[in-house]
């Protein structure tokens, strides 16, 4: 019979920060993983916050996490622990060679495909935009035949954003890639792995560079691993290249997953892909076990720790099937909900109030094992991390990606 | 200075009939008297069939809904409902329906319901219940007696652009955007209609001999513009979307009409409705979670595991139900149509058309076509039952561009499109590979389309392209679709500028949002956290305060 230390039940960012966390404390870590996790849906840059409940901007991620209400996850993981979180994160993205940038006291600013200019905490360095400011010589950059890049909606909003005096032009890359199906931009960042796409890449940007202080806007297609095209690139033209966030799939976040993935392996952490959960064993307060799916009968994973980071309503660790009933899939864990309709959601899709049915989510105590409506313990062994977590709404405040880091550091030190 | 005297505003645009609402009704009317060689001109106040037209089931009726309580509509239903399959091919998938009744539902109601299509010339095939779940597995086992009938989903979007497509080929316009605000008269005889173009802002008079209320759940205003009286009553119908297909065939419930009781599968969707309730005005499409959650309590009794279903709106639209003096309203109400000559009212000119339903309107049409000819003295018949509004997408067409579409997008173009926009939009793909790159994987729409569309005089809006190529009307609502065609727009459209692009787009996911807000639950929850995030997250569209 297998027995893990620590098992860690989703491959979104807050498990594979799980798993990495644990598997560095030399626990015996087995990932149990069903779908692809979120990370090449988001940008992989990490926003910690960057609005506060009135919707006013937080420059200063650190002050914000202060003033959040005791009910949110950061006030459960604590100041202390975020910190520690980052630093962690920023530590292994330098040792295997990703490096990313920031801080919890500023706010780093990243170019969005429809030119607005996006606050987010880390970042690598060929998505950070921060030090933008309009008198450069932008150049945008697109792709001859590219899904779901639109140049002009870029050109007309940057010169807002950033106030700039004159229109930033707009030229067009080709490449062998026309003709088939559609293009995303994975194939284009493929095509930037090879070293004849490179090149052919640098030879047709270069007839642009103007100045020193020449920067190339591109969507997000500079390789697929790390920052080697864009380092590459960088100093073949002696000129800036700088990605943006866009529709998936994102080539960032596939890079985040693909590096987080290695250093898994690396640290022996068992990966088992494929494996829907169903359902625990438990006794009294602890759960000994869970069942998932194989491909003949199911199959019980044990061990000592479970950290369940399956992704909430966004990744459907959590459901709604009725009104007001919400239902955690695996441990049946209490779920927090607004209740009433008017609560439930606002009559504006984007304003300046968090979505309440965002909220739902469990409720923890601090060491993040799942509470009751009273406050009592309902697991002792049972961690909760990333979008599970209930009280905060991650699209509102952005915080996603923060919340799984700090949260998943702190589960698996516990 | 130079002064445009009154008078030359009055003569910019001039037509025998005006026909006043765009929705299945007018454009029937338009094309019924271009037809017959009456120059005639239609106003809409939105884009066409905003209203009731296409805020319904889809339901072409086989007539088998009205067999007990009217017998004069099942009659008709069944006549044109034959007659719009063979008319409007493109616009009609023939599903054919099935009438289940379950262990609930009273048995002395299914003999009535039999003996009834049986004198209303519909033909109720009885089925053992094998049959009706090898035809429809998920059906509950609560079924007791199941029947066929020839039910169909119809494209109210389509077949009313079809009809003004008909129209203009034999000289009928449209124009879309125009308010009607006022009705001229003079000397009990009317003169033209006042119309305030809702995009611009300009008004002008139509001047004309007749003009002909079919302004659906608005005609009280409308009449109320000459200064004329006529009940109607908007009953306001709510009707949910699922994001699969789960009936093969029209499902109706076998028992005296009620809500949420009849599900209308449509391409990759079922609409499941409806509700039936008064409302003070037509304009109010607004949904709440007690419809929706009403709705999904009875259609789960016929279809057990509906909830698992990922809901992917729910919207609601207004009939126009006539009310004569002293008449009842809701679903007791007729569901016949009455058509008002106001020479008895003393406004010689003006008639008002009123009541119906979306399956025989061509019959409506038709109708109101004579006594307008009658009075104009033109004795052309209606063609309307014979001729198809348009000429169907050859084989070796479509054989042809299947080197350019995606192979299961290339039926859904040609009958989109008719034969005409789909070879100039074949020559797009031909001519530019880029051109091919899917705008909307959910309805399988190219770029080329888009293109041709958007640039078409008819498109204000985005929305207006939506309603026409179905670009974030799938399963998506609108996740991928909205910056494509906020991008696209800005770059082909004629009545947009990039930099507004994104209040366009948030405008966009906000009319998707009217839709999905009453049924966030489910699996709707998932794709809208998607929504948000890459929305407010990746594209940081809705930032907040800075000091």
């Amino acid at each position: 019979m297998k027995h893990a230390d620590t098992l860690v039940i989703g491959s979104g960012f807050a498990g594979l920060m799980a798993a990495l966390v644990s598997a560095n404390q030399r626990k015996k870590v087995t990932l149990l993983t069903c779908g692809s996790g979120s990370l090449s849906l988001n940008s992989g840059v990490i926003d910690v916050l960057g609005y506060d409940e009135q919707h006013n901007y937080v420059e200063c991620p650190r002050k914000g996490i202060e003033s959040l209400p005791a009910e949110h996850p950061y006030s459960k993981i604590g100041m202390e622990t975020v910190e520690k979180a980052v630093n962690f994160f920023l530590d292994f993205t330098r040792d295997y060679g990703f490096p990313y940038r920031g801080s919890l006291d500023h706010q780093l600013l990243v170019p969005t495909a429809v030119g607005t200019m996006k606050p987010t905490c880390l970042a690598p360095h060929c998505l950070d935009g921060t030090s933008l400011h309009g008198e450069e010589h932008i150049v945008i950059v697109g792709i001859k035949g590219l899904k779901d890049f639109y140049g002009n909606i870029l050109q007309d909003n940057l010169q807002q954003s950033l106030n700039g005096q004159t229109k930033f032009p707009v030229v067009e890359v080709e490449t062998p890639l026309l003709g088939g199906r559609d293009i995303t931009t994975i194939d284009v960042a493929r095509w930037l792995d090879t070293q004849e796409g490179r090149d052919s890449f640098a030879s047709q940007l270069r007839p642009y560079v103007q100045s020193d202080n020449t920067v190339f806007l591109v969507p997000q297609v500079l390789g697929t691993k790390g920052q080697e095209c864009a380092a590459y690139i960088h100093e073949k033209l002696g000129a800036e290249v700088l990605e943006t966030t866009c529709l998936p799939p994102s080539v960032n976040g596939l890079r985040l997953q693909k590096m987080l993935k290695q250093a898994l392996k690396d640290m022996n952490v068992e990966i088992v892909e494929n494996t829907k959960v169903l359902r625990a064993v438990s006794d009294g307060k602890k759960v000994t076990g869970v069942v998932a799916e194989a491909s003949i009968r199911e199959k019980t994973y044990y061990a000592d720790k479970f950290i369940l980071a399956t992704g909430g309503l966004y990744s459907g660790g959590i459901t709604v099937r009725e009104f007001e009933h919400p239902q955690e899939m695996i441990f049946d864990l209490p779920v927090y909900i607004e209740s009433g309709e008017e609560n439930w959601s606002n009559a504006e899709l984007f304003s300046a109030k968090p979505q309440g049915f965002a909220k739902t989510g469990v409720r923890t105590d601090t060491s993040l094992r799942p509470v009751d409506a009273n406050n009592e313990l309902v697991y002792e062994n049972v961690y909760v991390v990333g979008s599970n977590l209930g009280g905060y709404d991650f699209c509102f405040e952005h915080s996603g990606n923060g919340v799984a880091l700090a949260s998943a550091y702190k589960a698996a030190l516990m | 200075m130079c002064v445009i005297p009154e008078r030359m505003r009055f003569t910019m645009e001039k037509a025998t009939v005006v026909v006043i609402g765009g929705g299945a009704t007018g454009v029937g009317i338009l094309r019924d008297l271009s037809m017959r060689g009456v120059d005639t001109l239609l106003v809409e106040k939105c884009d066409l069939v905003n209203g009731a037209s296409s805020r319904y089931h889809g339901l072409l009726h086989s007539g088998g809904r009205y067999a007990v309580k009217d017998q004069e509509a099942a009659k008709e239903c069944i006549i044109e409902n034959q007659i719009l399959r063979k008319i409007g091919k493109s616009c009609v998938e023939t599903t054919g329906g099935m009438f289940v009744r379950l262990n609930i539902d009273d048995p002395d109601y299914e003999e009535a319901w039999v003996k009834g299509c049986a004198e209303s010339g519909i033909e109720a095939k009885p089925i053992t219940l094998e049959e009706a779940f090898r035809l429809e597995p998920l059906l509950s086992k609560n079924v007791q007696s199941a029947y066929l009938v020839p039910d169909a989903a119809i494209d109210g979007f389509r077949m009313s652009w079809q009809n003004v497509e008909s129209a203009k080929r034999y000289g009928g316009r449209s124009l879309t955007y125009r308010e009607v605000i006022g009705i001229e008269q003079a000397n009990g005889e009317l003169k033209g209609v006042k119309v305030r173009n809702t995009i611009t802002g300009e008004e002008e008079i139509i001047e004309c001999e007749v003009a002909i209320n079919a302004a659906g759940g608005w005609a009280g205003k409308v009449a109320a513009l000459a200064g004329l009286e006529v009940g109607v009553q908007p009953d306001k119908g709510t009707l949910l979307a699922f994001n699969q297909r789960i009936t093969n065939h029209v499902v109706n419930r076998l028992h005296k009409s009620s809500d949420g009781d009849i599900f209308v599968p449509h391409g990759s969707i079922t609409i499941l409705g409806t509700s039936s309730m008064s409302i003070p005005d037509a304009e109010d499409t607004s949904t709440s979670r007690a419809e929706v959650e009403n709705l999904l309590s009875i259609g789960e009794k016929t279809f057990e595991h509906l909830r698992d279903y990922r809901m992917l709106r729910a919207f609601a639209g207004s009939r126009p139900l006539y009310i004569p003096p002293g008449g009842a309203v809701g679903r007791s109400a007729s569901r016949g149509f009455a058509i008002v000559d106001h020479e008895d009212d003393g406004l010689k000119g003006m008639f008002t058309i009123v009541g119906g339903k979306f399956t025989t309107y061509r019959l409506m049409a038709e109708k109101m076509a004579d006594k307008v000819c009658a009075k104009l003295g033109n004795t052309e018949k209606c063609r309307t039952a014979e001729e198809p509004l348009v000429p169907e997408v050859s084989e070796e067409a479509k054989k042809a561009a299947r080197k350019y579409f995606p192979a299961y997008g290339t039926n859904l173009a040609a009958t989109r499109l008719g034969p005409e926009r789909f070879a100039k939009v074949v020559k797009r793909l031909e001519e530019a590979p880029e051109k091919r790159e899917l705008v909307c994987e959910c309805e399988n729409v190219t770029l080329a389309e888009f293109e041709e569309i958007a640039q078409e005089e008819t498109c204000y809006q985005i929305n207006d392209i939506r309603r026409r190529t179905r670009v974030g009307m799938g399963t998506c609502q609108g996740n991928f679709c909205a910056l494509r065609s906020a991008g696209l727009f800005a770059k082909y459209g004629k009545h947009e500028r990039a930099a507004e692009t994104l209040t366009r787009m948030k405008e966009f996911l906000q009319g998707r949002w009217k839709g999905i807000r009453p049924v966030l639950v489910g699996r709707t929850l998932r794709e809208t956290q998607m929504t948000r995030a890459l929305y407010e997250l990746s594209f940081h569209v809705n930032g907040g305060k800075k000091e």
